[in-house]
Parts: C-alpha cells; structure tokens; sequence
C-alpha cells in the first residue's frame, strides 16, 4: 500500500494509523504539555519578527511611537551614506575577521591540545589536567576581561607594564594600554580567545581520538613508526573530519559576535573591533534620540547573512558528514 | 592473545623523550590557566595592591570580601544573581522537558509542525531592538525578570534534551500506557527519573548560563537596584565605577575579591560536576 499509511515508532515496529480525529482526541494531553512553550517561543521569539517591518520606517524614540514609512531608505544609509555608511562597513568588516581568524586560531589549538594530551600515558595525568584547561570556559566574558584588563592595566598595579617598567622594555612612568591601541587590541582579543576556549574546544577532538581504532597504531608498531611519524601519518588524518565539522558548525555563528567584544572594547578602538551588534548598541542606546527604525534595519541585515550562513552549513554538513548542523 | 603480547610491554613502560617533553608542555599550559586565576586570588587577600606576581598575600586581609558583604550596591547584586540563576533554571528545565518529551511522541498529530516552529528560531531571528522593543511592551525593560524569562526557554537545550529522551527504551512507555498511566503520570513516573544525568548537565548549562550573562543586563536593565553581579563587577573595574566607603584597602584588593566572588559558585561545584558540565557538549557535538 502507499507507503504514508504506514508509520514506524521510535523502536523500529509498525503502527498501523488510526483517524485523525482520534490520534488529536488521544495526544490532548501533549498539546496541554507543549502549550507553555508554545507560549513561551511566540512571545520570545516569534513576536520580535513581527518587529522587522520597524525597518521600513522612521521610527524615533522620542516620538512616543510615531512612525514614517520611508520605504529603503535605512538600507540606502546603511550601505552607501558617504557619512555613515562607514562605521557600517567597518563594523561588518570587524565581524568577519575577528570571527573567522578567531575561529580558526582556537581550532588549531584545540587540536594541537587534544593530540598531546592523546598522547600522554598517564590516565591520571590527562584527567587533571583536561580539569584544568575546561575551567576557564565557565567564567563569563565580563569576568575575563576583568581579569585581563587588570593584568593589562596601565597603572602601577597593572602586571604586564609593571613587568616591561621593570625590565626596561618601557621607561619609569611610561605604559602600553593595550586594550585602547589598535596594534594592540586583535592580537589581545585572540590570545584571551585561546586561553579561555582552547580547553573546551578539545572535547570534541578528544572524542574522535578515542573512537580510534587501537590496530591502527598497532601496525604502526609493527612497521617501526616513530611516536611522531604515528601522530602525523594516523592520528592527524582520523580528526580531518572532526575539524571539518568543527569549522562548519562555529561558521554558521559568525555573524553572532557581541559579548565577547563589548567587554573589551573601548572608545579609542572601534576601528579595529566594533563588531555588527556592538554598532547596533551605539546606535540605539548610546545615541541620543535614536531611529529605533535604522537600528532595525541594520540588524535584519545582520538576521540575513546569519541565515545565508545557517544554510549553506547546514548544506556543507550535510554533504560531508551526511546530516545537518542542529 | 598474541596481539597483546606484541603489543602491550613496549607501549606502558618506555618513558621517551617524547614523553618528557609532553609532560613539560602540559605543565606550561596548566600553569598558563591556572597562575591568572591564583594571582586574582592572591591579589584578592593582599591589603596593597601590586603589580608582581606573588605566591603568597603578604598583607593579608579578608576586608576585600567584607567590603562586598557590606557594601549594599554590591551585595545586592549578587543576591539578584544567585535569585535569577535558580529560578532561570527551573524555568528552562520545566519547558526544555515539557517540550523534549512532546518532540518524541511520534504518533501525536503535529509533531513535525511544532518541531520545524522550534527549530525556525535557531535560523533566523527578529534581531536586538526588535526584541527589544517586545520587552519594554510586556515591562520586563529594567526589571531583573527579563534574565529568567530570555534565558528560561532555549531551543537548543530543548532539543538535547529530547535527544535524551529518545535515548529512554520506548517499551517502558508502551507498557506505563497499556497500564493505564497517563501522559502527564508517564512524564513524572518515568521520563523525569530515567534522566537525571539530562536534567543536571543541561540544568547546569542553563544555570551557567544565566549566572554569566552580562549582555541581557547592558542591553536591558538601566535602573543600578536591578544589575546582576557580572554587570556590576565589569563597570566597577572597567568604568571605574567603584562604590567603597572604606579605603583601607586598596581599589584592586575589592577588584580582585569581586572577581573571585563572580566566579565562586561554578569553581566550587566544578570538580564534583565535571561529569555534568562536560557530557551536554558530547551529546549535542558528537551523538545526537
């Protein structure tokens, strides 16, 4: 028969389906279940859709709600206003550099991690330490920058400068403030990337180097390979796919940034790390009397590319390992 | 058998150089996590503040922490941390469960409509302002509610938990059913206590997750009375937005005690937890 009246249950056996009307009458106890967060996803997220339509008009914050259509013309700002389409394009430019060399930089390390703690013989060695290197993963990002920023501080209690004073590197009463120094900002931002993720990030590695096949190294043994040689020519190649995956999924959440940047970024920076939400911020909550309709324009740019992203990983997962990414 | 004779002698007793080297790298990274974190706790118990690294307080003094018990605009917020992180997570198990175990009722008419309704929200989104906007029309604009409330429903943990779930043998419900159990008495009698591994991981994400979020409060919480402890503390170093009385210790003695004290409740459950705090990744990355 057709194959839709046959429907199979989780454990694999056939139901044959009884009516409609019966199967809703007898699954009422489910809708009463699944009514909360049906309530709970409309308001929180569905009704905020609604909201997108706030882009096609002018819609100021001091007009107690009076809006204007006024069409595409946010867009026409966002993306060609000689004035302010610049800090647009450089906010836009910002997320995708800082997310995507991030990104890479905390893989490669990860997986630098995982094969050296792959490695180590003792059990209980590696369990202390994969302790360790998760722990700076639970803080937030406003206590991390805190702790950096104090690290990073120009005054006297600052510990980097106090140790460059003390070496010479900076003359008595000099500083570097790293945090407000273009030069210096990126490189910052990723080195406090690596040492709060790194840990984290090797779970997964750590997963695929256990799944392994042990005969694999066995033969290695056999044929005389080095530790080293094992590692590049077995190890290496079994997390090509887990890297991949890796990449894939964090690709999706490029365009998501904002925590992360907010804590650490300052006035004097923003050339180098304004992000796409941190200029949505400033330019709804830090402006006076502010376009809540340009604001809305900027961030349904910003849902778009996001939902470009999802798919095309979601295409790109499903074509190399054979399912999507949620 | 003759594998492991081959095998298994030369692999466990050479120590190489390979070794030496892996264990002093390993010693590098583990200091490299751990020396930031001991000289905030250091720095947090020595009365002056001072740029070296010291293994030991030299001026010790708890007045850092007594300063934050005592100082109302910082106390306050901590107490609006602890009260929004247990009801934030109730909040999130109560509907990831609800809606996990209604995601895996196979024969129940709808299922896939409510499952693409869920799943729409991790793909595209209405975007800060007009969230934004939504919350300032039901009034949780500058009210601490709006952390229970944005963190209490999350599609993603939903989704792991019916993951879970679906781990649970379905024969179990056929036969609480063919008892005459009903949805809501199979939930409770048998979902619920099969997954208490699901409902602690996923409880401590949410947990963390609310504890941690600094952003929802910038974004949304302007009035100083309702600020959770993140916020408090990062405008405190950051802005300088000190609220001591007392100067009898230094700035970065309270600094450092603020710190530790934002971190306090995870480090202290962490090595009890791990198992928790680590299986949500596996499940959602790797199974699934």
């Amino acid at each position: 028969m057709s194959m839709k009246k046959v429907k199979l249950t989780s454990t694999g056996a056939e139901i044959r389906k009884k009516p409609l009307k019966l199967r809703i009458w007898q699954s009422r106890g489910f809708y009463v279940m699944f009514l909360p967060v049906l309530i709970f996803v409309a308001i929180m997220y569905y009704w905020p859709m609604l909201g997108i339509r706030f882009s096609f008009y002018q819609y100021k914050a001091a007009g107690r709600g009076a809006m204007t259509w006024v069409g595409l013309q946010h867009f026409q700002t966002m993306f060609f206003n000689p004035v302010k389409s610049g800090a647009f394009w450089n906010a836009f430019r910002n997320t995708l550099v800082l997310s995507v060399i991030k990104l890479l930089i905390t893989t490669f390390t990860s997986v630098i991690v995982s094969i050296f703690l792959n490695e180590m013989q003792s059990l209980k060695a590696k369990k202390s330490l994969q302790t360790i290197i998760y722990l700076p993963h639970f803080m937030s990002w406003a206590v991390v920058a805190s702790i950096f920023s104090l690290f990073l501080s120009p005054s006297s209690t600052g510990l980097v400068n106090g140790v460059l004073r003390s070496m010479g590197v900076v003359g008595e009463g000099e500083y570097i403030y790293f945090l407000a120094n273009t030069a210096w900002w990126r490189p910052i931002y990723y080195l406090i990337n690596i040492w709060k993720e790194t840990g984290w990030g090797t779970i997964i590695f750590l997963a695929t180097l256990s799944g392994i096949n042990p005969e694999l190294y066995e033969a290695g043994d056999i044929d005389g390979a080095t530790r080293v040689q094992k590692i590049w020519y077995i190890t290496v190649p079994a997390l090509a796919n887990t890297i991949i995956t890796v990449l894939i999924l964090n690709l999706a959440k490029v365009m998501n940034l904002f925590e992360s940047v907010f804590v650490l970024y300052n006035t004097a920076v923003y050339e180098v790390s304004d992000v796409i939400s941190t200029y949505i911020y400033r330019q709804t909550f830090a402006t006076m009397n502010p376009d809540y309709g340009f604001s809305t324009a900027v961030g349904l740019f910003k849902s778009l590319v996001g939902c470009v992203l999802v798919l095309v990983c979601n295409r790109l997962s499903k074509k190399t390992r054979g399912r999507g990414i949620v | 058998m003759a594998k492991e004779k081959i095998i298994a002698p030369p692999k466990k007793k050479k120590v190489g150089t390979f070794d030496i080297v892996n264990y002093i790298v390993f010693i590098l990274i583990g200091l490299i996590i751990i020396l930031p974190m001991w000289k905030v706790l250091v720095d947090s118990l020595n009365r002056y503040g001072v740029y070296q690294f010291r293994l030991w307080p030299r001026d010790f003094t708890l007045e850092g922490y007594l300063t934050i018990i005592k100082t109302t605009r910082l106390i306050k917020p901590f107490f609006i941390s602890l009260l929004t992180t247990v009801l934030g997570t109730f909040l999130g198990l109560f509907l990831s469960t609800l809606g996990g175990y209604v995601l895996i009722q196979f024969d129940m008419p709808g299922r896939n409509i409510f499952a693409y309704f869920l799943l729409f929200t991790m793909i595209f989104s209405g975007g800060m302002i007009p969230e934004y906007l939504v919350m300032k029309q039901l009034g949780l604009v500058d009210s601490w509610w709006i952390l229970v409330f944005k963190h209490g429903i999350n599609v993603y943990n939903l989704v792991l938990m019916r993951n879970f779930f679906e781990g649970v043998p379905a024969s179990l419900y056929e036969a609480a059913r063919i008892d005459g159990c009903s949805p809501m008495g199979i939930f409770f009698r048998i979902v619920l206590p099969l997954s208490k591994a699901a409902l602690a991981s996923i409880g401590l994400m949410f947990a963390v997750t609310v504890w941690n979020d600094y952003s929802t409060v910038q974004i949304y919480i302007t009035n100083p009375d309702n600020v959770n402890f993140q916020y408090k503390l990062r405008t405190m170093i950051m802005d300088g937005d000190t609220p001591t009385t007392s100067y009898n210790i230094s700035q970065t003695t309270l600094y450092n005690a603020g710190i530790i004290v934002a971190i306090l409740p995870f480090m202290l459950l962490y090595p009890f937890l791990q198992k928790y705090f680590v299986t949500g990744v596996n499940i959602g990355a790797v199974k699934e």
